[in-house]
């Protein structure tokens, strides 16, 4: 370019140290805003509500992490725990990630060695906010090595705010996922700084975050897959080079061998088939590097095709090697939660207890866009850009965003993984535009092309370099004009005229940027911060209800129960009843044993004469339920029944069938004409025993299912109501001991109540024949 | 006093014979129905008599056209090829299972009878006497859960708990498939001289991976999992926040491509207009299509999420 015609000025006096300086200055001063943003956008939870433990999971994270901070380390390593999974009881040391509780408990050591006695619950509470604040910044330095700073700031703020990260990572909501992100990040920027520079340094890294991260998170599957399959696409696009083979040899080693040392993982790294395509890859670089260095050294060209067909020999037999021992059984196939993610009926079928979890249901397109908002649009046209430059990290990109998009439309869960890849090819994006309508040098034309440009449009458009004459020269004529049209040259002079198209594409861009922040500022205040353990309604003048149910019912239980009393429920249940009730339980969130699990959902589906004995063999107590029918609580048993039908037919197909349960008509009804399965199914009569009382002969109307409910309460013989909290969501039910006279439980309620015993024929007697 | 049980020990072989009878009369049937027998009231009674000694399967459908039962001609040909397997199982098994078929044209007394409001209704009637009666002792049917859907494969193995043997249903050779596999592979080998630099080419696989990414986040897998409709007659906007159609699906993801798409117009195509007019119209074209493009996407979400308290245009 000859002369640089502006479209505005700007200070010429200025050095460029100044200018290097004033950048990085202002880039610090950026990340710590976006971390704060980061970290106050998350504590909407604790602003509206209190400083509590969300939901279900992060309960059991919590107690574990109480003892590990209490009794150390060793001792949380060896605990058993006999009070979940009554009476099997559980080794928690041994099927638990302990990356997240050891992070706390290094945090609260720390804390405490310095005099500040913060209490554990606090950490717990705060620490998904702290590590979003990370996950910000290693977003920025992932981004940086895919275009360059300003697109890193923009990652980092996206990521800080975006509703898809912020749903699992509110204050209190202390789950693996809250570390886990971070890791998955850092892992990732670490492995590409690795390829890129060809650093065992950046290799073993990206190792020892891997193994953080396998100790943190089941999820670490996708990173266990993600680095080979970006490998394997760099060797099948020829661009193998002993950077790659130093980066994936060093991070797969290390890795590998560190993730062994996680007791829940063992050797599955390798024995199961999650984790072959990483050692296949493993295996095929060896193979190709073997070859590259003996090509390099000899020149015979027979030798050289000789040497050739050895390593697809090679290749072959290794993998009919990994196809033969999963055939033998030695290595174990796919498991259930990730086979269902290929074969998506798979679990549905065979696996009921994957598909009931509302987490895993199919993801509709409102969720997308409420979760990534305008980078859900601006994801492809980063995908896009990548493709333009296709340097090695931009594959990576690629092929996360494909995997990662597939993922996320299967599970709702997965949303969290294709997020920050959604933020960095949309940041790559945004901040190419800005990059475009920012700069201020004009595009220097000469006079004639202009001209010649205006006169025949298709002109500019012909194939100049060399490059791109040979892809025009490809068959199919087409092609040419197609890749003309859109990899453009850089070379082309290019550039905006004028202020007025920079003023509108920049205002425009601005006002989305604004619009966004008012969008994941809504979402997350009104979506995605209520511990679901406290609800709150608004009164009629608009002031805060909090409704507080499921905690009275659990300290009820804690204070008026002996300590070992067993206690019964729906295992989502399972975690909150052992850490806020700190009683025994049956079954909990852990649902590693599907028979147990059935067993419980066959007690609550069968009748009162069936299920006493299974609930008697297990020594209940007590029987826990959550009814919504008289709030509105959508989230109730009843509405969770069917699967505690489906689950425990999966065992008992001969005693539960799940059409029992509706209508003729394939209605499910809780009202006069509900089935007979379901009318003295344990479950039914526990919801709506003295229900129909509190409407004091008015019809009963269950709010769920805005349903009229019959005015006869069911009647229950073997269990007592104990305890039914203030809004009735949480109700309690004691297990009658046997009858001291030994008769039947019914019976002896019949002679209570005063009613005869029903005449029943006599005995037949044995005469004999004489 | 002996006299009872004398005289029922003598009519106990008549009615064994009786039941011998009406097995052989069956067998017959279901010879003659190439494994399957067609019920009315009479056979319906004999078949699932509260003394036999065999299980039946019996198909509770509504074939006739008038009838307009989808789902019932969807089943048929699994019924069908489910009974033709197990006529492969040698007779002293075989005559221990019967499939039957009850239409409600040809019976409709039947479906009054046990209340039958919908077709088709698989009804698995167990042995109620003899060895093979089940442990629980209930001589009630037990419905099949149609939930898995009507394939062959999945009726084969839950029937299987109910046959004396294991139903031996073997999916057909589909023939289809692997000519289709193998002309597929003909035809590329045969242009893979054309299609390797096709293949080679960034430029099909990036329209390759966008247009994956396009439908993936449009909630194409919701559909296809869900099996939900293409659209619900003139609706195709499914109300509630869970849920969404297929047409919403295509869509969403033309939404999605076009705002994307005019994004990489903005900055990639326009500053390499060499023209300062031309160019000042496309970048102020790209800009309303985005402005006007993701107030239409707004409003489709405000129609999804009813609560949603932003808007642009619409």
């Amino acid at each position: 370019m000859a002369t640089n015609s502006k479209a505005y000025s700007l200070p010429s006096n200025v050095s460029p140290e100044t200018v290097a300086n004033t950048s990085s200055l202002l880039r610090i001063v950026s990340l710590a805003l976006i971390s704060g943003a980061a970290i106050a956008s998350r504590l909407f939870a604790v602003v509206n509500f209190e400083s509590i433990i969300h939901e279900f999971d992060p309960w059991f994270n919590y107690r574990a992490t109480r003892v590990l901070a209490s009794k150390g380390f060793y001792a949380f390593w060896n605990w058993f725990d006999p009070t979940a999974w009554y009476p099997l009881g559980r080794v928690v040391g041994g099927t638990v990630y302990p990356g997240l509780m050891a992070t706390s408990g290094v945090i609260y050591n720390i804390l405490h060695a310095l005099h500040l006695p913060v209490d554990i619950r606090n950490i717990c509470v705060l620490l998904a906010p702290g590590f979003s604040a990370l996950t910000a910044w290693s977003t920025y330095m992932f981004t940086k090595e895919m275009k360059d700073e300003s697109a890193g700031l923009l990652a980092a703020a996206f990521i800080g705010i975006v509703p898809g990260y912020i749903s699992r990572s509110v204050a209190g909501s202390y789950d693996n996922e809250a570390i886990a992100i971070f890791l998955l990040m850092f892992t990732f920027y670490c492995w590409i700084k690795a390829l890129k520079t060809g650093s065992a340094l950046f290799g073993t890294l990206a190792a020892l975050f891997y193994f953080y991260m396998v100790a943190a998170w089941g999820g670490y599957a996708f990173i266990t897959n993600m680095i080979p399959l970006h490998a394997l696409a760099l060797i099948l696009m020829g661009r193998y080079s002993s950077r790659l083979y130093v980066a994936y040899s060093s991070w797969y080693a290390i890795g590998t061998l560190a993730s062994m040392q996680v007791p829940f993982v063992g050797f599955q790294p390798v024995r199961t088939s999650e984790h072959m395509g990483a050692l296949g890859v493993f295996g095929l670089l060896q193979i190709i590097a073997f070859a590259e260095l003996v090509r390099s050294h000899v020149s015979s060209k027979q030798f050289q095709s000789l040497l050739y067909a050895s390593v697809i020999g090679a290749g072959i037999l290794g993998t009919a090697g990994i196809v033969g021992l999963t055939y033998k059984g030695w290595i174990a196939p796919w498991t259930g939660r990730f086979y269902s993610l290929w074969d998506t009926g798979y679990a549905k079928k065979y696996i009921p207890i994957i598909a009931s979890v509302s987490e895993h249901q199919p993801t509709a397109w409102p969720s997308f866009f409420m979760d990534l908002h305008f980078l859900i649009f601006l994801f492809p046209a980063g995908v896009a850009m990548c493709f333009k430059q296709l340097r090695d990290e931009h594959v990576f990109v690629i092929i996360y965003a494909v995997v990662a998009s597939y993922f996320a439309g299967v599970m709702v869960r997965l949303m969290l993984t294709l997020t920050p890849c959604v933020c960095v090819a949309a940041a790559v994006a945004f901040s190419s535009l800005l990059d475009t309508y920012i700069d201020p040098a004009e595009p220097n034309v000469p006079k004639e092309e202009a001209e010649a440009t205006e006169a025949d449009p298709g002109a500019a458009d012909a194939p100049t370099t060399p490059k791109k004459a040979k892809k025009a020269s490809a068959p199919p004529p087409t092609l040419g004009d197609f890749v003309g049209k859109f990899v453009v040259d850089e070379k082309k002079p290019h550039g905006i005229f004028g202020l007025n198209t920079r003023l509108a594409v920049i205002l425009n861009a601005l006002a989305m940027l604004v619009f966004f922040v008012l969008h994941c500022t809504w979402v997350t205040a009104n979506a995605y911060s209520s511990p679901s353990v406290v609800l709150a309604s608004s009164n009629p003048d608009g002031s805060q209800h909090i409704i507080d149910d499921f905690r009275e019912a659990y300290y009820w239980l804690r204070q008026n129960t002996p300590q070992d009393a067993v206690v019964m429920s729906w295992w989502d249940y399972g975690y909150q009843i052992a850490g806020m009730a700190d009683r025994p339980t049956l079954v909990d969130n852990n649902t590693w044993n599907n028979t147990h699990i059935a067993t419980v959902g066959k007690a609550m589906s069968s009748s009162e004469e069936v299920a006493y004995p299974i609930l008697r063999k297990h020594d209940v107590d007590y029987v826990l339920i959550i009814f919504g029918g008289l709030l509105g609580y959508s989230g109730d048993d009843i509405n969770k029944f069917l699967w505690m039908v489906r689950i425990a037919q999966g065992v008992w197909p001969n005693e539960i069938q799940e059409p029992n349960y509706f209508t003729p008509r394939g209605e499910y009804r809780v009202d006069d004409q509900a089935p007979p399965a379901m009318k003295n199914s344990l479950m039914y009569k526990m919801s709506y025993y003295r229900f129909a009382e509190l409407f004091g002969g008015q019809p009963a109307q269950d709010r769920v299912r805005g349903q009229q409910i019959s005015k006869t309460s069911p009647t229950l013989d073997y269990l007592d109501e104990a305890f039914t909290s203030e809004n009735w969501i949480v109700r309690i039910y004691q297990v009658r001991k046997e009858d001291l006279l030994g008769r039947d439980l019914k019976l002896a309620n019949a002679f209570e109540a005063g009613r005869k015993r029903k005449k029943q024929k006599p005995p037949v007697r044995r005469r004999a024949i004489a | 006093m002996l006299l009872l049980p004398l005289l029922a020990l003598f009519a106990f072989p008549l009615c064994l014979a009786a039941t011998k009878d009406t097995r052989e009369d069956l067998v017959r049937l279901a010879k003659a129905g190439n494994g399957i027998i067609k019920l009315d009231e009479r056979t319906y009674d004999s078949l699932t008599a509260s003394d036999r000694e065999w299980s039946a399967t019996i198909v509770f459908t509504a074939l006739d056209t008038r009838r307009k039962c989808g789902p019932c001609k969807q089943f048929q040909p699994s019924f069908e090829a489910v009974a033709q397997a197990w006529n492969k199982v040698p007779a002293t098994s075989r005559n221990e299972h019967f499939f039957a078929i009850a239409d409600f044209d040809e019976a409709p007394k039947i479906f009054t009878k046990l209340g039958i409001q919908s077709a088709p209704v698989v009804h698995n009637y167990p042995v109620a006497e003899g060895p093979r009666k089940p442990a629980h002792g209930k001589p009630y049917p037990s419905t099949y859960d149609f939930s898995n859907g009507y394939a062959p494969e999945a009726l084969a193995e839950h029937l299987s708990l109910y046959t004396p043997v294991r139903i031996p249903y073997r999916p057909p050779v589909d023939w289809a498939k692997y000519g289709t596999f193998a002309a597929t592979g003909l035809i590329l080998t045969t242009v893979a001289r054309f299609i390797f630099p096709l293949l080679k080419s960034r430029i099909t696989w990036a329209i390759i991976t966008i247009g994956t990414i396009l439908v993936m986040t449009g909630g194409h897998m919701f559909v296809r999992i869900r099996g939900m409709p293409y659209s619900d007659g003139p609706n195709w906007i499914a109300g509630g926040y869970q849920s969404q159609y297929g047409q919403e699906t295509q869509v969403i993801a033309l939404t999605y491509g076009i705002l994307g798409g005019a994004f990489l117009m903005l900055t990639l195509v326009a500053p390499y207009q060499t023209s300062k007019s031309r160019q000042q119209l496309q970048v102020w074209l790209w800009s309303i299509v985005i402005f006007v493009m993701f107030s239409v996407l707004i409003s489709l979400f405000r129609v999804k999420n009813r609560g949603y308290p932003f808007k642009l245009l619409l």
